[in-house]
């Protein structure tokens, strides 16, 4: 029998990578991306972009937008324009701190979950039991234990994002492990460790980078109620939450207050969750 | 075929058709994106006739018959031609006017009777909703009563008591049936049948074809059949259609198609379908060895719990030598499979002894590791291969388990492997999707040789595979035996590709096997009556085609589009069986 032959072909170790740029090509990848990317961008700059220091203190409170003041200042007469940016910088620091964590801690107790089948019991009974507790009660046991500030926050959101990710991930093995390839790993003579995460775990990981941008966008969320209830990073350092906190009192008479901080917050919001859609549709195709 | 017992099955004479054509189908272009789908595909069908459309997977075969309805999946446009229901173009008509005539005037069968049907509702609700769906004048209880009728027409027995089950309570064979009482239920002029058989066991497809054949000939519906099995055709047509690269290749009278093909590939494609008549060449290939290599014995499994066994091995004994195949038919759901991962120690039977060179393997408390001289080969080439892992990954994965040779001998040995089953070393970077389905066979056939097995179960193997593709595989399986006297394990349900490489045959039927002999003895005087049950109801083309030296062109059959307002009086679907 002679060799066939191949006709050329695109290169195909790409693709991949290729499904997820194309994804983010679209126009929910590109506004997230841009929304997204303003916000960030906004927040890591915020050193440069504004010299005001957002904690400084002035006799003019409340006041609105004005060529000094961009977004005006709040109740005690500091610079919203600097609060809001420095928050920005506050919030991304925190949830890119807490999911990676959040995910780590999820993926591997999927996999513990995959070894047996009483670890995962004892791995869904875990992830029952973070579900069964709503976040803000989450948060204000956290936060009753530790104490308000910036690592009870991180702890609380990477909590959260454990059983999105756990569950997605041992979904995605329960799938894979049963189709054909991972049953011909195992006759090719693969020990279980080797099928799990040479074979099963890497096609099963596609749900996860959707699940990255669903959790990074509950982590601005999360971030947003525990300083809305003073149980957040402590003043006076800015986050986005305990801005619009403070503003929620002067909703009536000083909107422009609440403007600027609601405003990122959903750009942060809107922005990871089209990227996540986007990833979603992509993967989907 | 002398030799073959009788089928009890009187030959399907379609329907003798009048003149008018009822479908006229003409320059019929579609379009995915940049490639081109079908190409400029004409043909005419009349009313009450019978046309077969053949060909290989991207033939545009199935792409055809979806374009007859617009029902096109996302992506793929009708860029040229038209499609004449009764004078009214088809491709042209508002997607309301032509929802109005899907369904009513033209009805379509799909390949797979498990997920067409919705599992929530019953047989008589999905029955009334198809006769509601136009608009249709029936009281209540008239619907009851046509319903009863639809199913009495397509063979249901006690029709009228079975309209409030659901469909998991029939079997795959009977869901199909209902699928063509769906179809049926507004007298449709034309109906599509894509595919219509393939997901189902020959003897079922037997009946099914049957069925086709009796509704065309009582209620005159004019049938157009898609398949890539010609014996299917052969049987139900009146007139065939060639397609080959969305074109139409050839085109005619089924039965004098198939006895004299003109068209080089039809030729080809006729070569190619394995011939239940013609006796195993697996003696001429390799000599079966004196000692077994694997001895079963007694070997059962049975699922479930005790309460609701469900019993899948029944002690099966089987012999395996060195250098023999053995072939493995039996319908879905008989144990094959079950049978195959069991043998590879993939699942721990419940009872029974098999032994590898007189070596226990598996004993039912103590379940091991997999053996390193026993490999599988499986089915589907697509699901079988990680999708994440390049071609030479892939074929390395079994060294590496077992410890075989470092990083620079196992790339060797890919390479040798990837040579041995007919591909390019060279292709050893590139994923499975870069590979068609016979190339992924390769590669799965090179991953289970890659750990020098002296067995080889090869689990249905070509049974997804094209018939030109299958009879390349079977070749390569062939030489590959003879190269390395392997022992093969070949289980399929396609009993000539059994005969054609196998020295000796085993029946299963439900978990048992019913006879075991050799392989043309099976087949020209079964022993057991399910044996002969099986044989019957294989497809068989008319005839053996007496493939002329050099093609003599008489435009007798030419390939116009008009050949089908003068059809011969009546064609003999089959001569010989």
């Amino acid at each position: 029998m002679t060799s066939t032959t191949l006709p050329p072909e695109p290169r195909t170790d790409r693709t991949d990578r290729n499904r997820y740029l194309s994804a983010l090509r679209s126009w929910r990848g590109l506004t997230g991306l841009a929304l997204v990317g303003a916000a960030a961008l906004a927040g890591l700059l915020a050193p440069l972009l504004t010299g005001t220091d957002p904690n400084a203190q002035s006799a003019l409170a409340l006041a609105g937008p004005s060529a000094e003041h961009p977004f005006g200042t709040d109740d005690l007469g500091r610079d919203l324009f600097s609060r809001v940016l420095h928050g920005i910088g506050t919030d991304l620091a925190l949830i890119v701190t807490a999911v990676p964590v959040g995910a780590l801690l999820g993926c591997s107790a999927a996999l513990l979950a995959a070894t047996s089948r009483w670890a995962d019991l004892a791995v869904q009974r875990a992830f029952d039991l973070l579900l069964a507790f709503p976040g803000l009660i989450l948060a204000l046991a956290v936060t009753a234990v530790l104490g308000p500030g910036r690592w009870p926050v991180v702890i609380v959101i990477a909590l959260a994002e454990v059983p999105g990710f756990g569950r997605q991930l041992r979904a995605g093995i329960l799938v894979q492990r049963e189709r054909e390839y991972a049953l011909a790993a195992r006759v090719g003579g693969a020990s279980r460790a080797r099928v799990l995460l040479r074979h099963v775990v890497p096609n099963a990981v596609d749900p996860l980078i959707v699940q990255t941008a669903v959790a990074l966008s509950l982590g601005v969320f999360i971030e947003g109620a525990m300083s809305f209830l003073g149980l957040g990073v402590r003043p006076p350092e800015p986050t986005l939450g305990s801005i619009l906190s403070q503003s929620v009192a002067y909703l009536a008479t000083d909107p422009t207050f609440a403007a600027a901080p609601l405003a990122a917050t959903t750009a942060l919001v809107l922005g990871f969750t089209l990227i996540a859609e986007a990833l979603n549709r992509g993967i989907r195709r | 075929m002398t030799t073959v017992p009788d089928a009890p099955h009187t030959p399907g004479l379609p329907h003798a058709p009048d003149t008018r054509p009822v479908l006229r189908v003409s320059g019929l272009t579609v379009r995915f994106g940049g490639t081109t789908a079908v190409d400029g595909v004409d043909f005419e069908l009349a009313a009450g006739d019978t046309l077969g459309i053949v060909g290989e997977s991207g033939s545009g075969k199935s792409t055809t018959a979806l374009a007859l309805l617009r029902m096109l999946p996302p992506g793929g446009r009708i860029t040229a031609g038209s499609v004449e229901l009764a004078g009214q173009d088809l491709a042209a008509l508002p997607e309301e006017a032509l929802r109005a005539l899907r369904g009513r005037r033209i009805a379509m069968i799909f390949q797979d009777p498990m997920s067409s049907l919705n599992p929530v509702l019953t047989i008589g609700t999905q029955l009334d909703e198809a006769l509601r769906a136009h608009g249709g004048s029936l009281r209540k209880a008239e619907r009851q009563v046509r319903a009863a009728e639809l199913l009495d027409l397509v063979g249901i027995p006690d029709a009228a008591g079975r309209l409030r089950d659901h469909p998991h309570q029939f079997s795959g064979g009977q869901r199909q049936r209902i699928m063509i009482a769906l179809a049926l239920a507004h007298d449709a002029e034309v109906l599509v049948a894509d595919e219509p058989t393939t997901a189902l066991d020959p003897t079922v497809q037997q009946q099914i074809l049957r069925l086709l054949t009796r509704i065309n000939r009582e209620t005159g519906t004019a049938l157009v059949v898609i398949s890539h099995d010609l014996g299917v055709i052969a049987q139900t047509c009146r007139r065939l259609l060639v397609m080959r690269h969305g074109r139409v290749v050839e085109r005619g009278v089924t039965s004098e198609l198939t006895a004299e093909p003109r068209h080089p590939y039809t030729r080809e494609l006729l070569a190619a379908v394995p011939r239940l008549e013609e006796p195993s060449r697996a003696a001429a290939n390799s000599t079966p060895g004196a000692e077994p290599l694997l001895t079963v014995r007694g070997l059962s499994k049975t699922y479930g719990s005790r309460r609701r066994a469900v019993t899948a091995l029944h002690e099966v004994d089987l012999d395996l030598y060195p250098g023999e195949t053995l072939g493995l038919v039996g319908e879905s759901g008989s144990g094959k499979s079950t049978l195959a991962r069991a043998l590879v120690r993939a699942h721990a039977p419940s009872a029974g002894s098999i032994r590898f060179r007189g070596e226990e393997q598996a004993r039912p408390a103590r379940h091991g590791a997999p053996h390193r001289e026993i490999q599988l080969v499986f089915q589907d080439p697509y699901s079988s291969l990680n999708p994440r892992m390049t071609a030479g990954q892939i074929i390395a994965e079994p060294l590496i388990a077992h410890g075989l040779g470092d990083r620079a001998r196992r790339e060797a040995r890919v390479a040798e492997l990837l040579t041995q089953v007919g591909l390019d070393p060279a292709t050893a970077d590139r994923h499975p999707r870069a590979f068609s389905g016979g190339q992924r066979q390769r590669i799965g056939i090179a991953r289970a040789l890659a750990p020098e097995p002296s067995v080889l179960i090869c689990d249905e193997p070509v049974s997804a595979l094209d018939v030109s593709v299958q009879a390349q595989v079977i070749d390569l399986l062939a030489r590959l035996q003879r190269e390395l006297g392997l022992a093969v394990l070949f289980i399929a349900h396609d009993l000539a590709v059994v005969r054609r490489v196998s020295h000796r045959i085993a029946v299963m039927h439900r978990g048992r096997i019913v006879e075991t002999g050799p392989a043309d003895r099976v087949v020209t005087a079964p022993e057991h009556p399910y044996t002969a049950e099986l044989l019957a109801a294989v497809p068989r083309l008319a005839a053996v085609p007496h493939l002329p030296a050099a093609p003599h062109l008489e435009p007798a059959r030419a390939t116009t589009p008009g050949e089908a307002t003068a059809p011969p009086a009546r064609a003999t679907t089959r001569s010989t069986a």
